[in-house]
């Protein structure tokens, strides 16, 4: 039981932050239907940052903001440059764009970071152990920061002008263009909030898991499988999709084989697209966002 | 239902690409050749990128820094050496399409690396078709096992497993537990080390596995404390070695821990932090230079290395430098005595006797294509986040 649960609380621990990137791939899908291979990229750059930030003399929460505020400029810069210019916005060809801003992300930060990985430093907090599992004070603030980001989001895109304006776009965006709604401003809102998430991802992931140049890849892909878990339009579906299958793969790597660990998110995906592509965790009518 | 369409080709095309970007090209290279005139080849492939980067760029700087000393002092014979370094991305294929590279088109005297055991499987039957000498810089004993073209300088993890092995007698552990790198480097572990305990009557209950790019080990780490052996070992490289120990650590896990030579770099004590006090590893001298006797074969050259890479590049080297340190030099030290003939070339290496490199004290043989016997590690804890000699290993 023990084991059971130190695997579970592993699993939920690397699931949170699949959800943070998970939340980032639906925000610029919803309004945009652009997949942005680049989300990945958002979290190792903005752990790079913030231990370059740390080893520069500033104090934790200074370089975490520091982090954050830099990719979330990337992330503006990436939609004005990349997404915005282009006149007929597929999702095909989102993918290729954006995949050619992951591989210039990846190639700048291999150049400025060099190729090995590092950790930030840890957050403030003890580690402790309850009913015989021992938890990372780190493992907290990640669950506590997901928890923090999900339904400062929710509440975003349901309670505010802004959000539900989104929310138009995604569902009519001809008629929210009639109402005088931008839709260039909620692309470009859109990308914000999945920078801004995604580097919140990369600070609290880094002490336990490391950053390296190449790491967002790896999450990229679990974050848009948890994202795929919600049909792409689900901030709720993301974040639950990607604490399952966080928990489902530390499950699989303890008790079947560790090797079938990065497996999971590939089974998890085909599965999902054949049988029920409007996502798990989400209602049969599927209502945005 | 259209969009559903449309909205499943995304995805998987999405999937696809995110996986594709992971084996993406680089690299590219030199020109020409040319055999008894111009310069002399010497043609590397290490793992710069990707899961092996904390081996290969510290093996990069040091072939980078002798190939200037070697063409400072006037190069081999008179002739400039040419050093050409192609990074694999800790892949195999890329070893095998670099070494391939480096072999037709650039047509090197001799070739190195790579810094991995995977890689380097994937370069043997390239260098042995083409009849090129290559010197690996990586570990498994199975890189050179029955063949005739191929050396390698890392000490063989028999050489470690050996170690592992008299420590646990002189301890009393009779049960062991392995924790290793599912890829080419761990690969053979567990056999050779069960194969190594059995006289002992020393057993090897568990084995669990983690991919070199992995980062939570929360499930082998459980299934070790579960099985309850006397000592375990944690078989990797950084960063997943040291993410491994802190794991160890956090899950409270009593049982000494051993870790492999894998581990013989700053980086590693970076990332474990707080976490590796206490280990216990055999390890190359190069860790412990400063606390070894006076009298020990391999101080002078191993001190004289260090200044020269501390001044070079302002850090210390780690042993995987020593690894490239021993190969470059055994490579030269062969191209200045036997010239570029590859058939001489390869005879004057596997000849080769009493060279004392970084590794340890080098005796080549016919048999033996690593030339290093146990005594080239020494036993080594860590205290304060540093390393301290335990058992130097000569007697």
């Amino acid at each position: 039981m023990t084991d059971f649960l130190q695997l579970a609380f592993a699993g939920l621990s690397v699931g949170a932050v699949y959800a943070l990137i998970g939340i980032g791939f639906v925000a610029i899908f919803t309004v945009s239907e652009v997949i942005n291979l680049a989300q990945g990229e958002f979290a190792a750059l903005s752990g790079l940052i913030a231990i370059s930030a740390v080893a520069s003399g500033l104090p934790l929460p200074v370089a975490v903001l520091v982090a954050v505020a830099s990719v979330a400029v990337v992330a503006l810069l990436m939609e004005r440059l990349t997404i915005a210019p282009v006149k007929r916005m597929t999702t095909l060809t989102s993918i290729i764009l954006t995949l050619g801003v992951s591989t210039a992300l990846k190639a700048v930060m291999l150049i400025v970071w060099g190729p090995n990985s590092q950790g930030l430093e840890a957050f403030p907090g003890e580690n402790v152990t309850v009913l015989g599992v021992s938890i990372r004070s780190q493992e907290l603030w990640i669950l506590g920061i997901t928890a923090v980001v999900a339904v400062a989001v929710i509440w975003f895109y349901e309670q505010t002008g802004w959000g539900k304006a989104l929310k138009a776009c995604a569902e009519q965006p001809t008629a929210a263009r009639l109402v005088g709604i931008s839709l260039a401003r909620a692309s470009m809102l859109s990308f914000l909030i999945a920078g801004v998430t995604g580097a919140i991802a990369g600070v609290a992931a880094s002490p336990v898991y490391f950053t390296s140049w190449d790491s967002g890849l790896a999450i990229g892909l679990k974050g848009f499988v948890a994202a795929t878990l919600g049909g792409l339009v689900s901030v709720r579906g993301a974040v639950l999709g990607g604490l399952a299958l966080g928990v489902l793969e530390s499950l699989v790597a303890g008790y079947v084989d560790t090797g079938l660990r990065d497996a999971v998110a590939f089974v998890v995906l085909v599965v999902v697209l054949v049988v029920r592509p409007s996502g798990v965790f989400t209602r049969q009518a599927v209502a945005r966002v | 239902m259209r969009r559903i369409i449309t909205f499943r080709l995304a995805a998987l095309v999405a999937a696809t690409a995110l996986t594709l970007t992971a084996c993406a090209e680089s690299e590219s290279g030199g020109e020409s050749g040319g055999d008894d005139s111009g310069p002399i080849k010497i043609g590397a492939v290490l793992d710069i990128t990707g899961a092996g980067a904390s081996l290969g760029v510290p093996e990069r700087q040091t072939l980078e820094m002798l190939a200037q000393q070697v063409n400072d002092d006037g190069g081999i014979g008179g002739r400039e050496l040419e050093l050409i370094i192609e990074d694999n991305q800790s892949t195999e294929d890329g070893a095998a399409k670099a070494a391939t590279k480096l072999i037709n088109e650039d047509q090197v005297d001799i070739l190195l690396g790579a810094s991995r055991s995977g890689p380097s499987f994937a370069m043997r039957p390239i260098a042995e078709d083409a009849e090129i000498p290559m010197i690996s810089l990586a570990a498994n004993v199975q890189i050179v096992d029955g063949s005739e073209w191929v050396f390698k300088t890392a000490q063989n993890d028999s050489v470690v497993l050996e170690n592992i092995i008299d420590l646990a007698v002189e301890e009393g552990w009779q049960t062991l537990s392995l924790i290793r790198d599912s890829s080419g480097y761990g690969e053979g572990v567990q056999e050779a080390l069960a194969e190594l305990g059995e006289p002992e009557g020393i057993e090897v209950v568990t084995t669990e596995k983690f991919a070199p790019d992995a980062s939570d080990f929360t499930a082998q780490m459980v299934n070790v404390r579960e099985a309850g052996a006397d000592a375990n070992i944690i078989w990797g490289i950084p960063p997943a070695a040291a993410l491994a120990q802190q794991a160890y650590r956090q899950l409270n896990i009593d049982a000494p821990v051993i870790q492999s030579h894998g581990i013989g770099n700053q980086v590693f004590l970076d990332t474990a932090g707080q976490s590796a006090d206490g280990l216990l590893a055999p390890l190359g001298r190069l860790l412990v230079a400063d606390q070894l006797p006076d009298d020990d074969p391999q101080k002078p050259v191993i001190e004289e290395f260090m200044a020269d890479f501390e001044e070079e590049y302002g850090e210390q080297p780690s042993t995987f430098a020593g690894h490239a340190w021993d190969g470059f030099t055994i490579a030269v030290q062969a191209l200045e005595e036997a010239g570029t003939d590859p058939q001489e070339l390869r005879d004057y290496i596997e000849n080769l006797e009493g060279f004392v490199g970084i590794s340890g004290v080098f005796n080549f043989s016919a048999e033996d294509h690593s030339g290093l016997d146990k005594t080239a590690l020494a036993i080594v804890t860590v205290e304060n986040g540093e390393w301290k000699l335990v058992d130097d290993n000569r007697d």
